[in-house]
């Protein structure tokens, strides 16, 4: 194999100095993306119907934001599969149960507004129980309950379930990491596992009893509880903010972790992780590390992007999910930060235009080429495409085109 | 305890085959020993079992640091042996590639091993220093900032040495060290490796027996997993049971 090193690799090993330097001028990356990611975001702002000229209408700014959220959760996919060589296909279970969890409290107190609001006429003052009772009833009739049920505890907490959006995922990692990793589970095993893990959740949310209302998912989520006041033109600014704002500290902090010493001992894993056990690091613990923030980095993802869905249902925790996910990063270049965030970005939104029914359809004459069925079709072809021709992905066009330039 | 290995009467078979028979081995806390030995004579397995990559069905490996305190190497993970101060050199030279002869030097260096101490590494002076000593020994000091991938092998071979070197290992434990050297390199080797052996234990593996003339230190045979014989160069080579089983094959 051709050495092939990524441009932040290569700086952040240390030059002739060998001392590490200040973390800008090692990663002159992050300036760019930096200054990208605000660009875009002023951008986006300023087209935008809430506070701009209007040219971006509010759904267009909502899938924006969700892209970004993507792209935060390709980041957490490069740090495990691009630097440290974990090829997890079900990182869209992270992101789902990220989801879920903001989810409960948003529905419960969204409910909760609506249940209070029904009783303001009521003779007498509702009690907390009767609250409590209707506002079961409100969300677990669909699924022919009225029980709140115990993981719904501590819904009426905003706090706790933000706890919960980093916690779970990262227990849900660190169980599952702790035991594959001690039995050295590696390679496409550790793949089929990481899919029976996302397939399992999947199916479980399914079930009406599962506690979190089965196949109907949890809905109205763009609704925020306290801040009903506010239009979602505004709304989905401000998502957007925050989404910008999540993926530039995610950015910041997988690029802190795969530069210096850790990310060479990361990537070292990835390239040889036997050599690496007789150099006499923990193995199993770097990789439960990687690993375990990685999903915490998804979930925090996934609760940044179902507000601006507004719904999620056990459907997108699905396999394939997470197989888009490991095409994406694929696609932008893995061991390159910013070529995950490009493949997510580019492979979503076009993704979005063409399932949308916005692209043009092909007639053939004795066939029309319809986008909705046939893009799937031309993201196989441009992913086989890529594997061929540029391993290193779009991320590794630009090192090589950089690099050119700057002998 | 004078030793600072002690392997006694470990067996170990992999599907019935005895890759390792009652084999006992010792060796001193400042040491050259080379082994020898037919292929199959189960000598990768040995350092497999001293490294904790294999589990040996029967015996014990005993590590004394120093008088006082002795460890059974059997309880120990890979990295946790490795930790504890011996080293190891693959045959094939593996080295990352990926990385720059810096990185992989500044990998090996012996430093603290837990995830945050990583995390949170700074590079003292004092590193600093030894990656330069440790680069100019093995003739790599101008290719520092070179992804090790572009080396060619010998300096690869050389790196994974240097990278030994920065380990500070008690025991170095070094598996054909020469193959794929040209005279003059084998010479270098050889003189790293004495050098070497002035404050620690070293174990070559080799075939060459030119190479092991070389290093002029106690050989031990190995032999179907057992030790054959013990002693000089010339002495084992004047073994009826060593010139047996070298020339009747």
């Amino acid at each position: 194999m051709k050495t092939d090193v990524p441009l932040s690799e290569r700086s952040a090993a240390g030059a002739a100095g060998g001392k590490r330097r200040p973390f800008l001028i090692e990663n002159p990356s992050v300036l760019i993306f930096m200054a990208a990611l605000g660009l875009f975001t002023l951008g986006a702002t300023l087209l935008s119907e809430g506070m701009g000229i209007g040219f971006f209408s509010t759904s267009f700014v909502k899938t924006l934001g969700k892209t970004l959220c993507l792209c935060l959760i390709a980041i957490a996919m490069d740090l495990v599969w691009g630097y440290c060589g974990i090829l997890s296909l079900g990182h869209f279970a992270f992101f789902g149960l990220g989801g879920y969890m903001i989810g409960m409290w948003l529905m419960y107190e969204r409910t909760k507004e609506i249940v209070v609001a029904s009783f303001e006429n009521a003779p007498l003052p509702p009690t907390p129980d009767e609250v409590r009772d209707a506002i079961g009833v409100q969300i677990f009739g669909v699924v022919g309950g009225a029980e709140i049920p115990t993981i719904w505890f501590f819904a009426d907490s905003l706090f706790m379930q933000l706890f919960f959006v980093v916690a779970v995922p990262g227990l849900l990692a660190l169980v599952f990491g702790w035991l594959a990793f001690r039995s050295r589970v590696t390679g496409v095993y550790l793949s089929i596992l990481t899919q029976a893990m996302t397939l399992a959740l999947s199916l479980y949310l399914f079930q009406n009893d599962s506690g979190l209302r089965g196949n109907n998912g949890l809905s109205g989520l763009q609704n925020i509880p306290g801040l009903t006041h506010l239009s979602q033109d505004i709304l989905s600014i401000y998502f957007l903010w925050a989404s910008a704002l999540a993926l530039a500290a995610g950015y910041l902090l997988a690029t802190y972790i795969v530069g210096g010493k850790f990310g060479s001992v990361v990537s070292g894993i990835r390239d040889d992780e036997p050599r690496v056990r007789f150099l006499g690091y923990p193995v199993e613990a770097y990789k439960l590390i990687v690993f375990t923030i990685s999903a915490v980095i998804a979930g925090i993802a996934g609760a940044l992007y179902y507000p601006q869905a507004g719904i999620i249902n056990p459907a997108e925790i699905a396999p394939i999910a997470s197989i888009y996910l490991a095409v994406w990063v694929a696609i932008g270049g893995r061991g390159r930060l910013y070529g995950a965030v490009i493949g997510a970005a580019l492979v979503s939104l076009l993704s979005t235009w063409f399932t949308g029914g916005q692209a043009p359809d092909i007639p053939l004459g004795f066939y029309t080429i319809q986008w909705v069925d046939w893009w799937l079709v031309l993201l196989g072809f441009g992913f086989v495409l890529v594997t061929l021709f540029a391993p290193s992905g779009i991320g590794g066009l630009i090192d090589s085109l950089v690099r050119k330039k700057t002998p | 305890m004078t030793a600072l290995l002690e392997v006694s009467n470990v067996s170990v078979a992999f599907d019935g085959f005895k890759a390792i028979n009652s084999l006992s081995f010792e060796i001193g806390r400042k040491e050259l020993r080379a082994i020898i030995g037919p292929n199959g004579a189960g000598k990768t397995t040995f350092m497999d079992i001293v490294t904790g990559k294999t589990r040996p069905d029967e015996g014990t490996v005993t590590y004394g640091e120093d008088d006082t305190k002795t460890r059974n190497l059997l309880r120990l993970s890979e990295s946790a042996i490795a930790r504890a101060g011996i080293g190891r050199k693959f045959q094939r030279p593996t080295v990352f590639e990926h990385q720059t002869v810096d990185a992989n030097l500044a990998m090996a260096l012996r430093n603290r091993r837990s995830p945050l101490d990583v995390l949170f590494y700074r590079r003292t002076g004092d590193d600093q220093d030894r990656i330069h000593e440790i680069a100019t020994e093995i003739g790599l000091a101008d290719t520092l900032d070179k992804s090790a991938g572009t080396l060619s092998h010998g300096q690869k071979q050389w790196l994974e040495i240097g990278m030994l070197l920065a380990q500070d290992p008690k025991l170095l434990l070094v598996d054909e060290p020469a193959a794929g050297m040209t005279l003059g390199e084998r010479e270098h080797t050889t003189d790293i490796l004495k050098k070497a052996a002035e404050t620690r234990a070293v174990i070559v593996v080799e075939h060459d027996m030119e190479f092991v003339r070389r290093l002029d230190c106690k050989v031990t045979v190995l032999h179907e997993g057992s030790v054959l014989a013990e002693g000089s160069l010339d002495h084992v080579t004047a073994d009826p049971d060593v010139i047996e089983v070298y020339l009747g094959r």
